[in-house]
């Protein structure tokens, strides 16, 4: 059923306001085509009867069915190019100059749903170019961390589908990447950059310990939350991470509301987080 | 670089150029009819449409999603009903600075520069709402007469301004900033020197002198800061001259954003995410915009 534009203004303001994920325009018929799953399962009639539905009080439990539509649980390679732009080209360079003048060549990453390892790879593929220049002599340890022990060990595996390699540049990929027969292997060169953990982000007693990270990366999960965990949760990437460093959310998410010591730095096409 | 001697070096560079494009005479005149307060709607229309260009580029931006009628608007006397005559000195500012380098080729895409500056336009009314400014047109207009000086450089100077462009691929630096380094004056200096040839008002003199510094502002630092943030978020948001400058900013850190939250309490708690976020579903009106103004009418 073709959504007006009332309705799915309506619905992404919902969506927005519950989840902080913002769904733009362009994705309004894919939301449309998800919706239209969720009405028929629910017997919903019409969009407004499926939001009415949504703000009742047995709302919250569809919410997560529709979540699950909507945030299709897909993870790539080189996934959020715009950040890994700004990354590389200003704040990773930045962030060496300050640490250089310090004397501590070290750099940390934490991948904080890492899944099957993507997010954290597609970092150490990037520092590992950098490992004779602007990173010589630096330690580089990135951490990945979900609460999934399936996707932790295909993580550690490194082996991948077409489409998880298939944002990856050719410069990268002939490199790091042997193909067999339709997998797609992964170096030990990268692998041996990256640690992957059982990790659950509701557990203090386990996040408090998750210290002095550079870059930490959070994409498409906090969505899932209630804005009182989510709270709790940015709260602790903020205590985790260093001065100079920057916490990532997903490319549409927002974390307005959430916590309020955060800065916004701005860069093309996103923005990242600092203390 | 001292800021008295860029000015002194775009004096320099302005006066040489013999050739500077002109503000049509039917735009001064325009600008003349409407300082005299008893003028009336027929007198500026008739006026107008004396200049072909010039009225079918007034219909095209008063048929625009920013002025957005209920319907459209066919005679040029009902656009100016619909405006006000207020805002029609503005029209017929910016018509004349868009007709004045229309066909002309430099460093720079006029495409895309003009929808870096319809954008900055779009995004400096919504601010401008967002914190009470009295006056939204200016800020439109503001918006997008800003970057004049870009036009000039790249026209006039083309083979150092190439040199600043390819300088800002490898380094990320701002626009603003390479040109001081390499030009020793910048689009600000340059635009305020046209704007002044041209007799513009002065709170756009001001805008185009200190978009980069609102601080600094003499007459209107409010609209000053308004456009100078508008910029900065169209140019991280694909309104940036095709992808060529780049800029990374803190809000807390920009005079900008100090200024317009004195002005405004409230736009401290502006959901800054999410306006990115619209902005970014905004960028294909704001392209239809600015390929319906170039259009062969």
């Amino acid at each position: 059923m073709a959504i007006n534009d009332k309705d799915f203004e309506q619905l992404r303001d919902f969506i927005y306001n519950i989840c902080g994920m913002y769904f733009h325009t362009t994705k309004k018929y894919f939301l449309e085509s998800r919706l239209t799953r969720r009405m028929e399962a629910t017997g919903a009639k019409t969009y407004q009867d499926y939001f009415l539905m949504l703000k009742s009080p047995r709302g919250s439990e569809e919410l997560k069915f529709l979540m699950d539509e909507i945030t299709t649980n897909e993870t790539y390679f080189f996934r959020n190019v715009p950040q890994l732009a700004a990354l590389e080209n200003k704040l990773l360079p930045e962030l060496v100059e300050a640490k250089n003048k310090m004397g501590f060549r070290k750099l940390r990453i934490w991948s904080a749903a890492s899944s099957s390892g993507e997010e954290a790879y597609t970092m150490a593929m990037i520092l590992l170019e950098k490992r004779s220049t602007l990173l010589k002599d630096w330690i580089i340890e990135i951490v990945g961390t979900d609460i999934n022990e399936t996707v932790i060990t295909q993580a550690k595996e490194g082996i991948y589908n077409a489409y998880s390699v298939r944002n990856i540049p050719d410069a990268y990929k002939r490199k790091y990447i042997r193909e067999d027969n339709g997998r797609f292997i992964l170096s030990p060169e990268v692998k041996k950059f990256v640690t992957f953990n059982k990790l659950n982000l509701y557990e203090d007693s386990k996040m408090i310990f998750m210290k002095s990270f550079d870059f930490i990366f959070c994409a498409n999960v906090l969505i899932y939350f209630d804005t009182a965990s989510k709270s709790k949760v940015v709260q602790h990437f903020y205590n985790n991470l260093q001065p100079y460093g920057y916490f990532f959310v997903g490319q549409s998410e927002s974390l307005h509301g959430v916590n309020d010591k955060f800065k916004t730095v701005h860069f093309p096409g996103g923005f990242g987080y600092k203390k | 670089m001292d800021k008295s001697q860029m000015m002194e070096r775009a004096e320099i560079l302005v006066g040489a150029v013999d050739d500077l494009p002109t503000i049509p005479i039917v735009a001064t005149k325009v600008l003349q009819l409407l300082d005299n307060p008893d003028v009336s709607v027929e007198e500026v229309a008739d006026l107008m449409l004396s200049d072909q260009v010039m009225t079918a580029r007034v219909m095209k931006l008063i048929n625009s999603p920013v002025y957005k009628p209920t319907q459209e608007i066919t005679s040029l006397k009902r656009a100016l009903v619909y405006l006000g005559l207020r805002h029609v000195r503005e029209l017929a500012l910016t018509t004349s600075v868009i007709n004045a380098f229309d066909g002309t080729s430099g460093a720079l895409e006029l495409n895309a520069f003009w929808e870096h500056s319809f954008g900055v336009g779009m995004v400096s009314k919504i601010i401008a709402q967002k914190i009470g400014y009295q006056d939204l047109e200016k800020a439109y207009i503001s918006g997008i007469i800003h970057d004049l000086g870009e036009v000039f450089l790249s026209n006039f100077l083309r083979e150092p301004f190439m040199e600043v462009l390819e300088y800002i691929k490898v380094h990320p630096v701002k626009l603003v900033d390479a040109e001081a380094e390499l030009l020793g004056t910048t689009h600000c200096e340059i635009g305020l020197c046209m704007a002044r040839k041209w007799n513009f008002p002065d709170a756009y003199c001001d805008v185009i002198a200190y978009h980069h510094s609102p601080g600094e502002a003499n007459v209107d630092p409010i609209l000053c800061a308004i456009v100078n943030l508008a910029d900065l978020f169209c140019t991280v948001r694909e309104l940036n001259y095709g992808g060529r400058e780049w800029i990374s900013f803190n809000l807390s850190d920009e005079e900008a954003w100090t200024i317009l939250k004195n002005e405004s309490p409230t736009f401290a708690n502006m959901d800054v995410e999410r306006f990115c976020y619209e902005l970014d579903d905004a960028i294909p009106d704001v392209k239809e915009l600015v390929s319906s103004i170039f259009s062969p009418a």
